[in-house]
Order: structure tokens, then C-alpha cells, then sequence
């Protein structure tokens, strides 16, 4: 999968300060599944997302643990607060020590 | 009453209509097909090719995951196989007896029909059943005798000839004991039926899909990151030491704007139809010499990103030419011609007041004359892949049990501008995303 | 109109991990040319080892939250799924919990528990008061029809539950 680790993040073009703004993001990944061979699980170190961190204005907002179980090319949505402008970051970390980065920067209008 | 096959049919008002235009004799010999077979540009898993075993057995190339059955018995959209479609046939009914629990698991086989698929019965387990056929909940009711029902789902044409359902029996998807098992399971259907508890197992109440959303969202769609690696291949320079960008500059979607609502096309210096895939096959090596096999990521990524830029533009093929009205004429043919080991035909599944907008199972049958091609090249969230309409025409082949043709088979492509000439003047939103 | 932004980089470390491989799953892996060998078992957090067993949920609910009390959060929690999802692969699902997000008191954890799946948790979202708003959204894969739990953990503790089915309809032309 050539595009692995390609985030993208959707916030309002316009924030106000105070404002609980809505955030997408989205990230290309196999978010492998364990695969069966005559019934039994084989054994490998699957490539999934398991940990998904965000932060804020320099300061750890949120943290997903994710599994098998969340979709290939995987996307979240989640909510915070803009009380200061500052970099929005969600990091995607993976079973193979991928980390897959995206920002956004948060400034007022 | 045997049936005129609907090809020879409209071969006949083609026929008749070039005979009325006579003295506009610019259509004397032009039928818009290449005069030599078309060699397929297809990345080996969409030729529909056939590999035979060292035992003779024949294997059919499919992509990853499909099916390797051969389907050779049964006649094709192929423009060169004149094989009729299977002719009704009638089997007498074995002296067996019907056993309604063994007909029941046949009746609800995923691996068969499922008479499901088409059918309710009663049980709360029967999920996710259709209702292109009618309800059979109450089937036993009528008393039909058992040599009816049995012929009748061996090979309904006897009696309806002009019918949607598989000949089973004849196609050679069910035997004729269980058949039988089955003619004994629908007798058992008898009212009065119970309250139904979920609203979603009977088809007729059950809430049509919403879909998925903002195609055009990219943190919604990854099709549309997908189609940013063609613009990457668009400046890139290929084996003949030229990029798309030298001879189409201003960007792909300034330079392309507009191009993909005249497609699919007939293309004079190929004598064919073909849509934006199809022409890449032959453009790109012939031009910068990267190859862009049909069906393979370049390919796909590139046709995305060319139709992105006549996003919001209306679908504009041509319908006029005579050219373009003959390969219609057969596009239009092939779309009502009955195909395969299940003997059916585009027509049956996709109409209104057929299958369209009912359920097949758990799937809504869309309807192609609401316009559909506008959306693809289209994400399938199910595959995690792009298809484009070929790939989506050669999977519907295969669980019709029929042989799939290359994916740029000029047969696809005159299907492909019948389907679109529903599209016209619908805005294109391209890639699009659903199951 | 949303801002769109697009920042993608795979690290050097994830890189030189990729080119490294072979010298981390060395020791204890199969050598070439050594027949006989007990198979050694994957290494890694994605290996079937860490991934935990595939338990009923019963288990998995043990497991989490052991005898603690479950409220009904039917009316607090607003659980965003299909009725019937075309596919079990993408399965669009939002929560979002009525409840404040002070310092004093808030949404501290979401569980997202699917019967069915194999393994039962889907995922563990972990919320500050810096949200705002306790509302987390992603798409689920499901094995089959199954009940998808979303449970909301408070930071006094307080555990709040609410569950919806989701039908899914396998692939294929009648399926």
C-alpha cells in the first residue's frame, strides 16, 4: 500500500474563540485482520493501528487505543475546545512502529 | 412459444432503420467496431482469460479472491459468440420424498440461489431475504400440485417466458431431488403468519441504505487521496521521456476540465468506443510510454483524477453520430440480453417494475435509468478498492455464471455508453463511494 | 466550508524499523536451513500473543469492569449507528455523551463493545476536559449482526451503558 500513512483533517474554516469545533481526520492504513488458515489463526505481527494520540497546543488532549475491529483506512471524529490558537496533531501509531502524523492550525477569525 | 433472442431483434431495427436511411449513404459500412479483434491492455487478472490444467481442466483468471470457476458452457456478451441461451428444458420429477427441513437449508443456501435472495419466507432467522420475486410465506396456501411447483423451479420459462428466475434446474445450479426437498419445504408455508417483530426482515418495510455520505470528502473517501497519486504520476516522465504535463499543461484539473463528460466515446483513430480507462491503455504508452494496463492503480487513479476535473459539469456523450447510434443500439442489446448459467439479463435486476429499487437480499438493486455512471470510478467501502464500471460489470457476471471479457472490451465499453446515455445532464461527482 | 489540511510523513524510525526487521524477529525466529525447528511465535505488538484471546463478551465485560455496577445511559448517551449496514467492513458509528466536561467532572473514558467480533472491545477512547464535548466518532467492522455497547466511564466513576443492534448484510448478489 503505496499511500500508507497519508492523514487528512477537516476542522470549520472559521473558529471563534471558545467554540467546541467537530474534527475529522482520516488515514490510509491495511488495518490488517488475523487471517485463518483451516479454521486457526495465523500466527504474524498484523499491521493495525493501536494507538492513536491527539494534542493541543503543545499539551495531550486525547488518546484512542484502537484494534482490529476499527475499518482499513481508518477515521475519527472527536470534539474540542479552541481556547487558544496553537497546532491541532493527531498521531497514528502502528503494530510495525508506524507513526503517521497530521496537523492543523488552529487560529482565530 | 420460442422467443425471438432480443439481439436478432434489435439487429432487426437496426437493420430496418438503416434500410429507411438509405440515401445517407455516410452510414454504408460503418458499424463504429474495430475490423480486427481488440487486443486487450489489461493487467492479467482482467483479461477473462482461461487456463487450462495439465489434467484438461479449465480454470478462469479472475482477480484475487474470485471465483476460478469456468462458466465457458454459457454464451457471453461477446459480440462473436452467436451461442443461443439455454433452452428451456423439463426433467421429470423424481419419486422421492420431499423432505421440508433439507428443502429449507437448500431454500436458504448462500452457496445456491439463495431463494432467499429473491423470496421471504416466515422465520424470524430468514435474514436478509429480497423481494424481487413475490412473497412465498404463504405459498402453501395455494395447494399447487407438486409436478407444477417442481417444474416450475426447475425451469419457470414453461410457464412464465418471459421470467426473471434462473431455470435451476435446467442451468444445472440445483438437482432435481432437491427439488424436490424444496417443492416439499414451500408447502409448508402456510398462514396465518405471525406478527412480524422486526421491521427490517421483510423487505417491503425494511429502510432503504443511506449510503456513505460526502463522496467528495477526503477524510470521508479515500478514493480521493488515492486520485492525488496520479497527479504525482501526471508530471512524472515516462520511458519515452515525456509527462502528461508537456502536452496538457495548467494541471490536471485545469487542463482535463470538461474532457470526461463526452466519455465513453468513439474514437476514430480506433475505431471503437471507449471510455477515459480505455483510452489510457492506448494514450499513455503511445505518448509518454508508461504503460497503464486497464484495471491496473495507475490506471484507475489517473481516470479518477481526469474525471475529477469535469466535477459538477453535466454528462455530455454523444448519442448522434452514426457511429455513436449503432454502438448505442448494441450497448442497449446487450443490456437486455439473457446471459449466463442463470439466464439473466442487466434488464431483469435493474429496470423499474423489475428488480430495480427492490431487494436482492440485503442489497437495494439500483436503477439505472436514475443515472449511476456519473460516480465512478467509486471507493467500495466493501472491497476497500476502487472499481470503475468494467470492474463492476465483471463481477456481475460472475455470480450470473457467466465468463467475464477483458475489462476493455469494446462489448463493456457500447454497454458502458448505454448506461451513461441515462447520466446526461447529470452533474458528474466523481470518485463516488457505497457498499 | 471546512479547512482541509494534509500532512502525512512516515517517520525515519518507522522506516529504518521496516529496513531492520530481520535483526528484530531474529531472536528465536525460524533460520533457513534449519528443519525441525518448533515454530516460533510472532513477535510484536500485533502478534496474535498481544492481540489477547478471542472471548465471549460476557468475558470481556469481566475483564473491564469487573462487578462494578453498569447505569442505564440510555437517555445520556446518543449512540449513532445504522439499522442495517451494507457491509460489515465500514460500519459508520458515532457516540456522544450528555454529560459535562469540566475539570470537576467529565467524560474520562468510551468504551466501544461489539458482541459478536471475536474480540469484544473495539476501541478505548480516553478524553480530557479539553474536549468540550464528550463525542467520538469512527467506523467499526463487524463479523455479523451483532448489539454494539458504547459505555461512557465519568472521572467519579459512574459507568453509563447503551446498546444497539446492527444488521449486517454479507456481500454477493442475494447475500
Amino acid at each position: 500500500m503505496a499511500d500508507i500513512g497519508r492523514v487528512r483533517i477537516r476542522i470549520p474554516s472559521s473558529i471563534k474563540q471558545g467554540d467546541v469545533v467537530k474534527v475529522r481526520v482520516l488515514v490510509i492504513h491495511p488495518m490488517e485482520i488475523v487471517q485463518r488458515r483451516d479454521g486457526k489463526p495465523v500466527d504474524k505481527n498484523y499491521q493495525f493501528i493501536n494507538r492513536v494520540v491527539v494534542t493541543y497546543a503543545g499539551k495531550e488532549i486525547a488518546q484512542f487505543e484502537t484494534t482490529q475491529s476499527v475499518s482499513e483506512n481508518p477515521f475519527f471524529s472527536f470534539a474540542f475546545k479552541a481556547m487558544e490558537p496553537g497546532l491541532l496533531t493527531v498521531t497514528f501509531l502502528d503494530t510495525h512502529g508506524g507513526k503517521y502524523e497530521g496537523t492543523a492550525d488552529i487560529k482565530f477569525s | 412459444m420460442r422467443q425471438l433472442p432480443h439481439r436478432a431483434t434489435f439487429a432487426l431495427l437496426v437493420l430496418a432503420f438503416i434500410a429507411a436511411g438509405c440515401a445517407q449513404s455516410e452510414t454504408k459500412g460503418v458499424s463504429g467496431l474495430p475490423p480486427t479483434p481488440w487486443v486487450s491492455r489489461a493487467v492479467p487478472d482482467a483479461k477473462g482469460d482461461i487456463k487450462i490444467l495439465p489434467d484438461g481442466k479449465r480454470q478462469a483468471v479472475r482477480y484475487r479472491g474470485w471465483t476460478t470457476e469456468d462458466f465457458g458452457k454459457y454464451r457471453t456478451y461477446a459480440y462473436d459468440d452467436s451461442r443461443p441461451a439455454i433452452a428451456p428444458g423439463r426433467m421429470p420429477m423424481p419419486a422421492v420424498t420431499g423432505d421440508p427441513k433439507k428443502g429449507r437449508s437448500l431454500f436458504l443456501a448462500r452457496s445456491l440461489g439463495p431463494c432467499t435472495g429473491c423470496h421471504l419466507v416466515q422465520g424470524d432467522d430468514v435474514w436478509p431475504a429480497g423481494n424481487v420475486g413475490p412473497d412465498l410465506s404463504t405459498f402453501g396456501d395455494r395447494r399447487l400440485p407438486d409436478e407444477y411447483v417442481f417444474n416450475l423451479i426447475y425451469d419457470p420459462r414453461h410457464i412464465f417466458p418471459n421470467t426473471t428466475m434462473p431455470p435451476w434446474g435446467t442451468g444445472g445450479v440445483l438437482k432435481s431431488d432437491e427439488i424436490v426437498h424444496i417443492v416439499a419445504f414451500l408447502k409448508t408455508q402456510k398462514g396465518p403468519l405471525q406478527l412480524e417483530k422486526n421491521r427490517e426482515r421483510n423487505p417491503e418495510t425494511r429502510p432503504k441504505p443511506v449510503g456513505f455520505g460526502d463522496n467528495l470528502d477526503p477524510t470521508n473517501n479515500p478514493a480521493v487521496i488515492r486520485a492525488e497519486s496520479a497527479e504525482a504520476l501526471w508530471v512524472r516522465k515516462g520511458p519515452a521521456g515525456k509527462s502528461c504535463a508537456e502536452c496538457h499543461p495548467g494541471g490536471p484539473l485545469q487542463s482535463m476540465k470538461g474532457v470526461a463528460t463526452r466519455y465513453p466515446k468513439y474514437v476514430g483513430h480506433y475505431t471503437r468506443v471507449m471510455s477515459i480507462e480505455d483510452f489510457l491503455t492506448v494514450h499513455s504508452p503511445e505518448t509518454t510510454g508508461t504503460p497503464m494496463l486497464a484495471q491496473s492503480a495507475d490506471n484507475l487513479d489517473m481516470a479518477v483524477l481526469v474525471k475529477m476535473a469535469s466535477n459538477g459539469m453535466p454528462v455530455a456523450v454523444n448519442l448522434s453520430s452514426p457511429e455513436h447510434r449503432a454502438a448505442l443500439e448494441r450497448g442497449m442489446a446487450s443490456f437486455n440480453e439473457r446471459v449466463g448459467q442463470r439466464n439473466h439479463a442487466c434488464a431483469d435486476c435493474h429496470v423499474s417494475g423489475k428488480g430495480a429499487d427492490r431487494f436482492l437480499g440485503g442489497r437495494l438493486l439500483a436503477n439505472v435509468q436514475a443515472g449511476l455512471t456519473r460516480h465512478f470510478p467509486t471507493w467500495r467501502t466493501s472491497q476497500a478498492e476502487v472499481w470503475d464500471m468494467r470492474k463492476r460489470m465483471q463481477w456481475c457476471m460472475t455470480p450470473l455464471g457467466m465468463n467475464m471479457l477483458p475489462a476493455d472490451a469494446v462489448e463493456y465499453a457500447e454497454l458502458e455508453l448505454y448506461l451513461t446515455s441515462f447520466d446526461r445532464g447529470k452533474p458528474m461527482s466523481v470518485p463516488g463511494i457505497r457498499h | 466550508m471546512d479547512r482541509l489540511t494534509d500532512n502525512s510523513g512516515v517517520t525515519r524510525r518507522a522506516l529504518l524499523r521496516a529496513l531492520g526487521l530481520l535483526g528484530l524477529a531474529g531472536l528465536g525466529g525460524p533460520w533457513p536451513g534449519t528443519s525441525g525447528m518448533a515454530h516460533a511465535q510472532a513477535q510484536g505488538p500485533g502478534s496474535l500473543t498481544n492481540l489477547g484471546p478471542e472471548e465471549p463478551v460476557e468475558a470481556t465485560m469481566k475483564r473491564l469492569f469487573g462487578s462494578r455496577p453498569l447505569k442505564d445511559g440510555s437517555s445520556a448517551i446518543k449512540l449513532e449507528l445504522p439499522l442495517i449496514a451494507e457491509n460489515g467492513a465500514v460500519v459508520p458509528m458515532s457516540v456522544e455523551v450528555n454529560a459535562p466536561m469540566t475539570p470537576q467532572s467529565y467524560v474520562k473514558t468510551i468504551y466501544i463493545i461489539s458482541d459478536k467480533n471475536r474480540r469484544p472491545l473495539n476501541a478505548k477512547f480516553t478524553l480530557s476536559p479539553t474536549m468540550g464535548q464528550a463525542f467520538v466518532g469512527t467506523n467499526l467492522r463487524l463479523g455479523e449482526t451483532t448489539d454494539v455497547r458504547a459505555i461512557a466511564e465519568l472521572s467519579d466513576g459512574t459507568l453509563l451503558i447503551t446498546k444497539r443492534e446492527v444488521k449486517v448484510t454479507v456481500g454477493g448478489c442475494g447475500g
